[in-house]
């Protein structure tokens, strides 16, 4: 979730939260304010009544009491002695046509000897109204307050979050190969501008440190060369002496061996440090299709060695914009994993679409996540015939040119998946 | 056959010399491009050798100096760079062939015997070994007089054979010289053993003898027993 999203959650929260208790206990405060009014209005009414009751001889034609409101007389036993009491009731009214709720204040009084119970009846429909009056003005307040705060808070924050923003893009755009500098402007906030000088500093440091090891093994692959040729040419002349022995001549082959494999290793390493420093700079478009088909004739002789079954389907002729040594490189390495980790007798399948490669081979199944067989030196044999260096070679050159690869393995099916470009 | 090795590596370059002297070769060495350039105006080569990275300068010059001079010598380029670039820049300047260090002495050998072969117009062209002769521009074979038909890859075989006899060759030089680079694997050991058996076969049945002898452990050699 964004930053400026979830700000505007968390207030929208407090704010519903925080309206919803203050109109609650508003309504509540509000209500009884005006229910206290009310009632005293009513007692008022009761003084006025028997100050009127007690001073006119013809009572009925002088209250002066307020329309709606009903005064009711009704003799009563002289014994019964009724203490003012409040009671709410619900009662037709003949103007509004419907049932309304009023409020009654009865009580007794004695005039001229008889005994009377008084009812003061009291409409208190103004009252509702009132009060559901103040429960909706609070509510379009939260709709309003919550729609106004959280547009003030996306502007106020987006405002605020810009240099964050601007840092984050430009640390996006970094690639540490690239001799470049980030340009950060000064934010004025002082976290910020903190943020981007340590940030900057962080970056002219791994740049330096990672120009420092890439040198290195530039120098040292290339350094390691000549005397790997001397190494190589001097057990050939060594192999050539007709006093060696069997013994001898079996231990010369046997470093013979291994000089092979360091200069593979070399040369796979001094490749991996190319594609780091965009070496490969001129590109074709490659069709993907012929090269495939020239590369599996290359690979025909051990396929039928191995007797490996080869399925192809070519549904589509994708054409690739990269560069052909790099093309040739990857699709090399692809087959000539599928081949060498087959199994006797077992299948290799090629299928190109529009979008996609996918080249699937029986072998045994992995010990480990297929995606560690990316790094360097990462297998699972000991074996000298591989490397160690074809997965990753395969891994940075689909990264160079944006081709996503897909291994997995399921019951000792192999499959690479290449989704290229659209 | 007189050869010239430019080359700034004395250990390097002392086993070459020492591999292409033998039988009708003559190899010649010096360290760096003056000299260099000094030996090819007074003296003429059938092949150079020519080292790329030089101490006094880029040994293209060299290639382009006997370009320049219209020179019938063969030159092979020697680089320490495994570039496709250097490597066209160099064949379309005018070399006749590339090899990247770390190579093979035998492979330098069967090419550097290949160039001068394809070089030597007027003098005949066709590789005679014991009862063996192979006319190269027709691909072909005969043994005792009789035509054999060999594969692509038996074919090349012989004749790398053949370039580098009474040598022991190894079976890793020998991949690499059928299959390149590419083929980084074992499995191929196993099929120099199937294509050699077939040729061993052919050359016998045509009335040729075995000059195969198997180098436990190292490779192989071919010559007279």
């Amino acid at each position: 979730m964004k930053l400026l999203r979830r700000t505007n959650l968390y207030h929208s929260i407090s704010i519903i939260i925080i309206l919803i208790v203050s109109g609650i206990s508003g309504y509540q405060l509000i209500r009884g304010i005006i229910n206290k009014e009310f009632n005293e209005k009513l007692f008022a009414d009761r003084e006025q009544f028997l100050y009127e009751w007690h001073t006119y001889d013809n009572i009925q034609e002088v209250f002066y009491l307020n329309i709606g409101d009903r005064v009711e007389v009704e003799a009563i036993p002289a014994h019964w002695q009724l203490a003012p009491t409040l009671r709410d009731t619900v009662m037709w009214d003949d103007y509004e046509k419907k049932e309304l709720p009023f409020r009654q204040l009865i009580f007794s009084d004695k005039l001229n000897g008889e005994n009377y119970a008084i009812t003061i009846t009291k409409s208190l429909l103004p009252t509702e109204d009132m009060v559901r009056g103040m429960g909706e003005f609070v509510l379009l307040l939260t709709i309003g307050l919550i729609l106004s705060l959280t547009f003030v808070n996306w502007q106020i924050s987006r405002k605020l979050w810009k240099p964050f923003l601007d840092t984050l893009a430009k640390l996006s755009e970094f690639k540490i190969g690239r001799p470049s500098r980030i340009d950060f402007k000064k934010t004025n906030i002082r976290e910020f501008d903190e943020l981007n000088e340590i940030v900057d500093k962080m970056l002219e440091q791994s740049q330096r440190e990672y120009t420092v090891l890439k040198e290195f093994t530039e120098n040292a692959s290339h350094e390691i060369q000549t005397p790997l040729a001397i190494i190589k040419t001097k057990l050939e002349i060594l192999l050539q002496d007709p006093a060696m022995t069997k013994e001898q001549l079996e231990e010369l082959g046997k470093i013979n061996e291994s000089v092979n494999r360091l200069s593979k290793l070399k040369t796979g390493l001094s490749l991996l440090t190319k594609l780091d420093n965009h070496q490969f700079q001129d590109e074709a478009d490659i069709h993907l299709q012929k090269l495939l088909v020239t590369k599996i004739e290359d690979f025909d002789e051990l396929l039928l060695l191995k007797g490996i079954e080869l399925r192809v389907a070519y549904l589509a002729d994708p054409i690739i914009r990269m560069n052909n040594e790099l093309a040739n490189i990857l699709l090399n390495n692809l087959l000539s994993n599928a081949i060498k980790h087959n199994k006797p007798n077992g299948t290799l399948s090629v299928r190109l679409a529009d979008h996609q490669l996918v080249i699937e081979n029986t072998g045994n199944p992995l010990q480990h996540e297929p995606s560690v067989y990316f790094q360097r030196f990462k297998k699972d044999s000991t074996s000298s015939e591989s490397s160690g260096l074809g997965l990753s070679l395969v891994k940075r050159i689909c990264e160079l040119y944006r081709i996503e690869v897909i291994y997995s393995e399921q019951q000792g099916v192999h499959r690479m998946e290449l989704r290229l470009p659209k | 056959m007189n050869l010239l090795l430019i080359e700034d590596e004395p250990h390097l370059a002392e086993s070459i010399v020492k591999y292409l002297n033998h039988e009708d070769f003559h190899c010649e060495w010096v360290d760096n491009l003056r000299l260099a350039l000094e030996k090819i105006h007074l003296y003429s080569y059938d092949c150079l050798l020519v080292d790329i990275n030089l101490p006094d300068g880029n040994g293209m010059k060299i290639v382009q100096q006997l370009k320049n001079t219209k020179s019938p010598s063969g030159i092979i380029i020697i680089s320490a760079r495994n570039s496709v670039d250097d490597k066209i820049t160099g064949l379309d300047i005018g070399a006749d062939d590339y090899i990247t260090k770390p190579f093979e002495l035998s492979e330098l050998n069967a090419r550097v015997r290949s160039v001068i072969r394809r070089r030597n117009f007027d003098g005949h062209k066709e590789i005679v070994f014991h009862k063996i002769t192979i006319l190269p521009d027709e691909h072909h074979v005969t043994v005792n007089g009789t035509p054999v038909s060999l594969t692509k890859k038996e074919y090349d075989l012989l004749v790398y054979f053949i370039s580098n006899k009474n040598r022991v060759l190894t079976k890793s030089a020998i991949a690499e010289h059928l299959w390149g680079d590419d083929m980084d694997m074992a499995d191929s050991f196993d099929f120099i053993y199937a294509h050699l058996k077939n040729l061993r076969k052919k050359i016998l049945t045509a009335g040729g003898e075995d000059y195969i002898q198997t180098i436990y452990g190292v490779g192989y050699k071919f010559g007279l027993l």
